[in-house]
């Protein structure tokens, strides 16, 4: 609800000491902050991870759950996002006058919505029966309101000064966040297991509204939402990277309640969740009240893992969105997930082509030919827990075409496959690489993050510092290898903006 | 304090029952009551403050805990100050300063360079200042600055990179109404301050057009002097040793005619009117209303601040989003600004269908604000929420140092945001009706919807009589 701006915190001894040899031996230093981490896990395998940071007294906030929409079938696209949404709608306690009455409210509520969809969904449906259930799903949303304290979850964050509580929903996480003075520690163990121990969903049809409009304004309304939909659309026929986050607009007129309840049961055990903590607390004071109030949370078996493989891929894919607004030009070439090897030097590979001012991609169609306003590289696309994209957007310049760029990067794209990259560009990399993991240690909500992500996604938190060492030892052969592996165009989606006269 | 004292022993204990027990004894419910023991203190960085011989003004933070240095620099200036006829100037000026290089390196030398460091260097100018940043490591810092001091007193304005911040802000014209928050807002801002204001107008192909080098020089002449520029600096060094190091770098930096140009003066008055942008291929609407709002420095800013949050959050998106389900965003809000009226404005973005509807509950909602006193829990929550969470503006030095810059800059006091929480500590209910009653008003809003006039859920007309505005943009003279 806040944002801040967090530019620049204070470092603990400890970090200033592995700053000093960052450059000249990241790897040691890197190791210092990976044994300030703490570790504990619950019986009933809930996870948290500690980083005391004693520089101001506040604390970043981190339930990391290992579910995304590529958890998600036909369907119900869009649920995890939906389920993030209801997750701030309170439980038997927070945000209601009295459960009791309410919950027989919303039992009747949900059977009043299947039998009004059901007869709404009929081939002929009775329209007299169909106003008349209507008009008793609107009585019973209006009786179950009354029971409702409005955002009482929000307000009792915020009036505890509460400066991020929020969440996201990306293809592979769900992630709940607060960011709290540091003696409201306890204050946050009770609200947030409380939230995962009971939570109810109401105010559901309402939110599924919101949602909806959500949509509308990140996809319906806007070009480059709607290529980014049908792209990964195209790019991925099989793996459920295949669907936006959002979902589509058709599920989210028709997930129900239930639908979230049980996606809940499934994907929100205690085993598929990791908590990170960083800021002015003391790790064995977490831990011991991390037993007090999450070990209630009865365990549950790990969610299956997602079984559909993206295939690989026959021929050049290409798609095109027709839209009232200048064109724009994206491309995508399959590359494997952030735990195998190739990673870091398809990382390298993004950084040297398309990320900075002196970048060649660039220097080439920004500063020589001035055929594009804008052009980035990028890896891991749209997300990287499952094989994902390494992205090409380009912006023409006014009067130039996506062709144009598309021509002036297959050029580059050939260069850096033929020639291997120089000694300053791989210096380049390594150095700003390094720079952005100290400015991610600066702040305890991006270091409560990265110690979630790197745990669930990279098997362990200590793959946050390990990295570096992968980095480091990089070479230019190592670019040049993966450029020709995956930089193929069969392997390869092109996708572009129209202009719709 | 002794009382927190004791509790905390008590919990203590109840820890050690619990752990003998069972964990159920010492589990809260949500809604109990806690008992929260005294934070840490709050770490006030020592800045000193120091002024070079040539004016340039230093506020510097020693940071030794960290092997890095930054600066972060205001300029007096602002594109409120160019010409109409070549809005974008001050932008170019700003970015080809640093784009373009020196008379001794080229821009693309200098972008290498400091991509191989993995340093910054970089310098703007917006509507109401110029900015001036750098972050490197402590080991680079000479060479850093180095490339500061060529830039800001030696910078080459190459034609080449000027071609090519020009191609770039028509490509920005071209692209300006692909999306519809982006023309909400411009024509939003048009309205409230008059198409023509400095503090509202924008590029065009042909303002764009008009800017020659030349332009660029005067404008940088006319500015970028020390004796213009405050200069905040934080890392790892001694002040001493980084005052006679800044001294030996920008000395070379000559002092010029301080700026005393005043800032352009605001205009408009606010009066009721409905707008309206045709947008067929949408299926929601982009709506916004408001009028002018006020300066920062206005003692009624306190209440004006817990109003907004009652207004914002407790009203319109608890209505708007929460009960009626009509929007993602949506929010009500008194704007204040340095040192030109900020705008009042609510917003929402809804499907076609509802557009009418969600304008009709902002105006409803505005008004009951005026009309009657926010309930005790509204205004507790308020306060609560915003002293509890004072603690985050004291996260790091660099957060106080650049904010004392920024009250430096505007002429406010250094201890401006701990004023304002002394303020928010005594508003009561009936200095937010005040306040309410005072600043707002719904009789005089420029009323703004960006969408598909044919599925609204009425005509907008009812609203009164609708004034069309075209976005077409006006194209570029063909050579």
């Amino acid at each position: 609800m806040i944002s801040r701006k967090f530019l620049f915190s204070r470092l603990s001894l400890i970090l200033a000491v592995f700053v000093l040899f960052s450059v000249a031996a990241p790897a040691q230093t890197f190791d210092a902050v990976k044994k300030q981490v703490r570790t504990h896990m619950l019986s009933n395998g809930m996870k948290f991870i500690v980083l005391e940071r004693h520089d101001a007294p506040v604390a970043a906030f981190h339930v990391y759950a290992d579910v995304g929409s590529a958890n998600e079938s036909y369907g119900i696209t869009g649920i995890s996002h939906i389920l993030e949404h209801m997750a701030f709608k309170g439980t038997t306690t927070v945000g209601t006058k009295d459960f009791a009455a309410e919950s027989k409210v919303l039992d009747e509520l949900d059977a009043a919505y299947t039998e009004m969809r059901q007869e709404e969904t009929r081939v002929n449906p009775d329209q007299a029966k169909l106003a008349q259930l209507k008009a008793k799903f609107t009585d019973l949303e209006k009786k179950a309101k009354d029971f409702v304290i409005n955002n009482e979850y929000f307000d009792m964050m915020m009036r505890e000064g509460d400066a991020g509580v929020n969440a996201y929903t990306s293809n592979d996480a769900t992630q709940y966040i607060n960011y709290l003075p540091s003696n409201r520690l306890e204050f946050w163990m009770a609200m947030t297991s409380d939230r995962f121990l009971n939570p109810i969903f109401r105010e559901f049809f309402k939110e599924r509204d919101v949602i909806q409009e959500e949509r509308r304004l990140g996809v319906e309304t806007q070009p480059t939402g709607k290529l980014m939909e049908d792209f990964m659309a195209v790019a991925f026929k099989a793996h459920p990277y295949h669907h936006e986050v959002v979902g589509h607009m058709s599920d989210l007129q028709a997930i129900t309640r239930k639908d979230v309840e049980d996606y809940f049961k499934k994907f929100y055990s205690p085993s598929n969740l990791t908590v990170g903590i960083v800021g002015d607390v003391k790790a064995a004071e977490v831990f011991k009240l991390a037993e007090t109030y999450f070990s209630r949370v009865p365990s549950g078996p790990r969610p299956e893992p997602v079984r559909t493989k993206e295939p690989e891929q026959w021929g050049e894919r290409r798609v095109a969105v027709s839209a009232k607004s200048q064109p724009f030009l994206l491309i995508g070439y399959h590359v494997p997930d952030a735990r195998n090897k190739d990673s870091r030097a398809i990382e390298a590979l993004a950084n040297i082509l398309g990320q900075g001012r002196s970048s060649r991609l660039y220097t080439t169609l920004v500063k020589d030919k001035k055929i594009a306003a804008m052009v980035q590289a990028m890896s891991g696309f749209p997300s990287d827990k499952f094989p994902n994209l390494f992205a090409v957007i380009a912006m023409p310049a006014a009067g130039k075409t996506a062709a144009e760029c598309q021509a002036a990067i297959e050029e580059e794209l050939e260069k850096i496959k033929k020639d291997a990259v120089t000694e300053d560009e791989l210096t380049k990399f390594k150095r700003s690489t390094i720079k952005s993991a100290l400015a991610q240690l600066r702040s305890n909500p991006n270091m409560a993050a990265l110690l979630t992500y790197a745990d669930v996604v990279l098997g362990d938190y200590g793959k946050a510092f390990d990295q570096i060492d992968e980095i480091k030892a990089l070479t230019a052969e190592d670019i040049k290898r993966v450029a020709n592996q995956y930089l193929v165009k069969t392997n390869r989606t092109i996708g572009e903006i129209v202009t719709e006269k | 304090m002794r009382k927190q004292i004791t509790a905390k022993k008590v919990f203590s204990g109840l820890l050690l029952l619990a752990l003998i027990f069972g964990a159920s004894y010492a589990q809260k419910n949500p809604k109990d009551k806690f008992v929260f023991g005294p934070l840490n203190p709050i770490k006030m960085p020592k800045v000193e403050k120091a002024e070079l011989p040539n004016g340039l003004k230093l506020l510097l933070v020693e940071d030794p805990e960290f092997p890095t240095i930054d600066i972060y620099a205001m300029v007096r200036t602002g594109s409120v100050f160019e010409p109409a006829s070549k809005i974008g100037l001050a932008a170019i000026t700003g970015s080809v300063m640093r784009t373009g290089g020196t008379k001794t390196k080229t821009g693309d030398q200098i972008d290498k360079e400091l991509d191989t460091l993995a340093a910054t260097v970089s310098t703007s100018i917006g509507p109401t200042s110029g900015t001036i940043s750098v972050s490197v490591l402590k080991e680079d810092f000479d060479k850093a600055l180095g490339i500061l001091a060529d830039i800001l007193t030696d910078p080459a304005f190459p034609q080449d990179k000027i071609d090519l911040a020009k191609v770039q802000q028509k490509t920005s014209v071209s692209r300006r109404n692909d999306n519809v928050g982006g023309i909400a807002s411009r024509e939003f801002s048009k309205l409230i301050y008059g198409k023509d204001s400095p503090y509202a107008r924008h590029t065009e192909y042909a303002s764009i057009e008009a800017i020659a080098r030349q332009d660029l020089v005067d404008f940088y002449n006319a500015y970028f002097y020390p004796n213009n520029t405050s200069m905040a600096v934080w890392g790892d060094f001694k002040t001493k040793d980084m005052i006679v190091k800044l001294a030996a770098a920008l000395g070379k930096w000559k002092k010029g005619k301080a700026s005393a140009e005043p800032w352009p003066k605001v205009v408009a008055e606010d009066k009721y009117t409905v707008n309206f942008v045709d947008k067929p291929d949408v299926n929601q609407s982009n709506i916004m209303l408001g009028h002018l709002g006020g300066l920062m420095n206005n003692p009624d800013l306190p209440a004006l601040d817990i109003m907004n949050q009652i207004l914002s959050f407790e009203r319109m998106f608890k209505r708007i989003r929460t009960d009626e389900g009509l929007a993602y965003s949506v929010w009500g809000a008194y704007g204040a600004g340095y040192i030109y009226p900020g705008a009042f404005s609510c917003g929402a973005q809804t499907k076609s269908q509802s557009t009418m509807y969600a304008i009709e509950i902002m105006l409803k909602e505005i008004k009951r604000i005026m009309e009657q006193e926010v309930s005790d829990e509204e205004l507790a929550k308020a306060k609560d929420g915003y002293l509890n969470s004072y603690v985050f503006n004291f996260e790091s030095k660099s957060q106080v140092l650049n904010r004392m810059l920024t009250y430096a800059y505007y002429g406010y006091p250094l201890d401006f945001t701990e004023k304002q929480k002394a303020g928010v500590e005594k508003v009561t209910k009936a200095d937010v009706l005040r306040v309410a009653k005072k600043y707002l008003k719904p009789d005089k809003v420029h009323i703004l919807v960006v969408g598909k006039k044919a599925d609204f859920d009425k005509p907008l007309s009812t609203l009164g009589s609708v004034n069309v505005i075209d976005v077409a943009i006006p194209a570029p003279k063909q050579k």
